[in-house]
């Protein structure tokens, strides 16, 4: 992903589970239940960036 | 490691209330951060946000406090002891956010008008930071007593609280270099 603010390469450091969200069939994972939200951050600025994982079929 | 941003480490004054001795516990380890070299800091006083209280997260994010958050490397809490647990307000503030605060650190200052400086808060604060995302460091500061360690003017009584807050905060800021370090070199490990 790249930095909305100022361009560079972010860091993709951690995943978030979010608990639910059962009605989003493109991003709710079963195994997990809930979505996965990839968390990203910029090293040039500091950014962080969210984006959620699509559904991985087992 | 990014040695060009200097550390980013607000503080955030966790009661509404009047006459708030937490105010001078704040003022005084926001005053002990801004003589530390690297560091940037800014005193967050939760009481002037005013975020609703009839939603939560997105819901009521208030964009400085967000903002904040995510320019923010490490967070000092500091939160008075409440019937043995921390403010309602100080909680639905912190829960406002949450990818603001994945791996970065936080410290906790207690403040109490009895013995325990804040202990109890302090504990009951460990699984919540955990799950907002944020990594807790093992030194703390204890308020107790807190209406003699301060005079009503909010000058410190007690020199010792010099030095407990300059360890706390040592911790603080290596744990802050580290997981900035992380977050912006070290990806996450894909199976």
């Amino acid at each position: 992903m790249q930095c909305p603010s100022c361009g560079a390469t972010m860091n993709r450091h951690a995943e978030k589970p979010i608990k639910g969200h059962a009605e989003d069939t493109t991003h709710y994972d079963a195994a997990i239940g809930g979505t996965v939200a990839a968390i990203h951050t910029c090293p040039g600025c500091g950014k962080v960036a969210t984006e959620l994982e699509p559904v991985r079929s087992a | 490691m990014n040695e060009i941003r200097p550390l980013d480490i607000p503080v955030i004054l966790g009661t509404t209330r009047k006459q708030r001795m937490s105010f001078h516990a704040a003022r005084f380890v926001y005053g002990e951060l801004q003589k530390r070299r690297g560091v940037v800091t800014s005193l967050i006083d939760i009481g002037e946000l005013a975020l609703p209280v009839d939603d939560a997260g997105e819901g009521v994010k208030d964009a400085r406090f967000s903002a904040a958050m995510e320019r923010a490397d490490a967070i000092v809490i500091v939160s008075p002891e409440y019937n043995h647990s921390f403010p309602g307000l100080l909680k639905h503030v912190l829960d406002s956010c949450l990818k603001e605060y994945i791996h970065k650190a936080a410290g906790v200052v207690g403040v109490s008008a009895g013995v325990f400086g804040g202990a109890r808060v302090i504990e009951h604060f460990q699984p919540v930071l955990r799950e907002l995302g944020l990594v807790s460091i093992f030194w703390d500061v204890n308020f107790g007593g807190v209406d003699k360690v301060f005079d009503p003017g909010g000058q410190l009584l007690d020199p010792a609280y010099i030095r407990r807050t300059e360890k706390f905060l040592s911790e603080l800021i290596w744990m802050a270099k580290v997981l900035r370090y992380g977050r912006d070199n070290v990806p996450l490990d894909k199976e």
